[in-house]
């Protein structure tokens, strides 16, 4: 299926079969939101969950939980997943090496330190404020690993970046040992990477990035499969690379930004994301990008679910669970680079 | 004398006046600052009636003295470690085995309920002695085998797994990880003097063990082939190096919680002034690792006084810039 748009200066494939896994995965991310909403400490039937969102049922502690509690949370999960994956699927795609992730190289840091000093500093500033430090944050670490590491193709930029991060998480402990305590206990329970306290304006700021950046990234998709075969052969098929380097770099931040704002730095997710797509189907980066967002949504949204059931009442947040999983699969990845140095 | 026997010694004399001078500025430092005078003469006349001299030898000289002994041995564990397996990242943190002995000091905690800190340090050895072999036979399997990158991306990743564990375990145990929270993130309060004497073996054995040994760190540090030319049992003497560094490790760990990247600054730092001769390595390496970590621990104290900052916070924000910086020249 074919998708042409502007004259063709936006043009979209997607193989028939990567349409079917679309379909499969956002039934299953469906199913999944409806048994995320069902489970908890207060367990729900299907059909009043059913009838509470068609506002059927007059039932008003059902209403309260289902539309202030568990639908945001559920959201919540399901589209910062989703940007965490495309952030780390960019991410991949600029530096050419496997083992990217926003959350590994000091991205999600930046952002992490940007929003502590401004909930410790200035608690007082409301509205969008915190997502915009965010962005400041990961992008002048960005920036910065950009100066210092070079291409990024090597591990060599991993390995600075683990460090890099090191560095700004020593800050960020800094600041919550320096802030006034109730403070700090909020920064606190949000850098655990925690979904718990969502609420509607933040599904709307996420399923605004999200739909903007999903279509963003579609209009770079284009330059991207060129962009695997190599710098010289990308440029010989006449990509800028440049400006495509600039642009995927501040696409990347910003969606591992305003996910970070709202959810804190969630581990890895951005790097289990496009591999476990990578695995189940080989395609065009169209379809790989719509893929890779939908089962990034799915992983948080599955960790979120398993991190607050498992061991009920303690909820084990979100973050905590993907860096267990991703761990072990960077070790994985790593060994079975092709290339190394 | 040779020149560079009397430059190396009179280096390792000016690292002890160091030491002491840190040591002195240490006790001085603290929610009620105290004058240099008193502090040296709660040493020379002391007064038990004097309650600033109370303060500085109960309550002040045993953090001092771990901090200048857990100073000490995390350098020289990193200075063996970068010598014996000629990678100049090696560090006791980055390569999982602090990770490990937080985790089994935690499991032995909250799941054992262990209560006495008398074998906290074997505990703690067991654990970072098992992450440290996981790291190992990770980054051996990895395409070029156990390079100085692949060892320390394996550090990284099994560190951050054994920290989610070890997170985990919090949430599930709230009351355990008050009493250890402090400790986690590299703390040095705290602790009394019977910690001190529970690990204090560890740590001598593990410093007197590398100084013994530091001759033979020197050839292994040329390489294996060039070792075993010089007559070295190469095996028997890694095994036996190794069982230093993880000595040091456990029993730093057991009193201070993981610091990290001190085996690391100051091994380099040293190597500047003294080459590769680890016969000075090792001994400058203890002097100014002790002077190193008083210094870091008198300003955690002094920058945000009354409060604390913990250790291991200022030892990350100093190290992991030379960790960047070290990876971008020293690394091809």
């Amino acid at each position: 299926m074919f998708i042409r748009l502007l004259n063709d200066r936006f043009s979209v494939k997607f193989h028939p079969q990567g349409l079917l896994w679309i379909l499969l995965i956002t039934l299953s991310a469906a199913m999944l939101v409806v048994t995320s909403t069902r489970m908890g400490s207060y367990p729900m039937t299907l059909t009043d969950v059913w009838q509470t969102i068609h506002g059927a049922a007059d039932n008003t502690r059902h209403q309260l939980i289902i539309w202030e509690f568990r639908l945001p949370r559920t959201l919540v999960a399901l589209l910062a997943g989703a940007l965490f994956a495309l952030s780390g699927a960019m991410l991949q795609s600029l530096t050419r090496n496997a083992l990217a992730d926003p959350s590994l190289i000091g991205i999600s840091q930046g952002a992490a330190l940007a929003v502590v000093t401004l909930i410790v500093v200035f608690p007082e500033v409301g509205g969008y404020w915190r997502e915009i430090s965010a962005f400041a944050g990961s992008l002048l670490i960005a920036i910065v690993i950009r100066l210092v590491a070079g291409s990024g193709r090597s591990l060599k930029f991993i390995l600075m970046g683990i460090g890099l991060s090191a560095f700004v998480s020593a800050i960020t402990s800094a600041m919550l040992t320096y802030g006034d305590i109730e403070r700090a206990m909020s920064a606190l329970a949000w850098l655990a990477g925690s979904v718990n306290s969502a609420n509607w304006q933040d599904v709307r700021i996420l399923a605004f990035a999200t739909t903007g950046l999903l279509i963003t990234y579609l209009l770079q998709a284009r330059a991207m499969s060129p962009m695997a075969l190599g710098t010289e052969a990308a440029t010989g098929l006449g990509v800028n690379l440049r400006w495509l380097g600039n642009s995927q770099l501040v696409l990347s931040v910003t969606a591992a930004a305003l996910a970070t704002a709202v959810v804190g730095p969630l581990g890895f997710v951005g790097l289990l994301a496009p591999h476990l797509t990578r695995r189940i189907i080989n395609t065009g980066p169209a379809t790989f990008l719509v893929l890779a967002a939908l089962v990034g949504g799915l992983l948080v949204l599955t960790a979120d679910l398993i991190g607050r059931t498992l061991f009920a009442p303690i909820q084990l947040p979100a973050g905590l669970l993907t860096s267990m999983i991703g761990a072990p699969v960077f070790i994985w990845l790593m060994l079975h680079q092709r290339t190394q140095t | 004398m040779s020149r560079v026997t009397i430059y190396s010694s009179g280096g390792l004399l000016f690292g002890m006046a160091c030491v002491l001078l840190t040591l002195v500025w240490h006790l001085s430092v603290g929610a009620k600052s105290l004058p240099f005078a008193t502090v040296i003469d709660a040493f020379t006349q002391f007064d038990a009636g004097i309650f600033d001299h109370i303060i500085v030898r109960e309550l002040r000289l045993p953090r001092a003295l771990i901090a200048a002994l857990v100073g000490a041995s995390l350098a020289v564990a990193g200075a063996l470690m970068q010598g014996v397996t000629r990678n100049p990242l090696a560090d006791p943190g980055l390569l999982g085995l602090m990770a490990g002995a937080s985790l089994a000091a935690v499991l032995s905690v909250s799941v054992f309920g262990l209560e006495t800190a008398v074998w906290l340090p074997l505990i703690a050895a067991f654990g970072a002695l098992l992450a440290a072999a996981l790291v190992w036979t990770v980054a051996a399997r990895a395409p070029g085998g156990a390079t100085s990158l692949s060892l320390t991306l394996a550090g990284a990743a099994i560190s951050g797994l054994l920290g989610a564990i070890i997170s985990v375990l919090h949430l599930l145990d709230q009351q355990t990880f008050d009493i250890l929270r402090g400790w986690l993130v590299g703390s040095i309060g705290g602790r009394g003097l019977t910690e001190l004497y529970w690990s204090l073996p560890w740590l001598l054995a593990g410093l007197i063990g590398a100084v013994v040994l530091a001759p033979s760190v020197t050839a292994l540090a040329m390489g294996d082939e060039q070792a075993a030319g010089l007559g070295i049992q190469i095996t028997q003497r890694k095994a036996q190096l190794l069982a230093c560094v993880v000595m040091l490790t456990a029993a730093s760990v057991a009193l201070a919680g993981p610091l990290g990247f001190i085996g690391l600054v100051i091994p380099h730092v040293v190597r500047l002034f003294v080459g590769s001769d680890y016969r000075w390595i090792v001994p400058w390496s203890a002097v100014f690792g002790a002077a190193y970590l008083l210094g870091i621990d008198a300003i955690a104290r002094l920058i945000l006084r009354p409060q604390d900052v913990a250790t291991g916070l200022l030892t990350a924000l100093v190290g992991a810039p030379l960790l960047v910086y070290l990876v971008r020249v020293r690394i091809r």
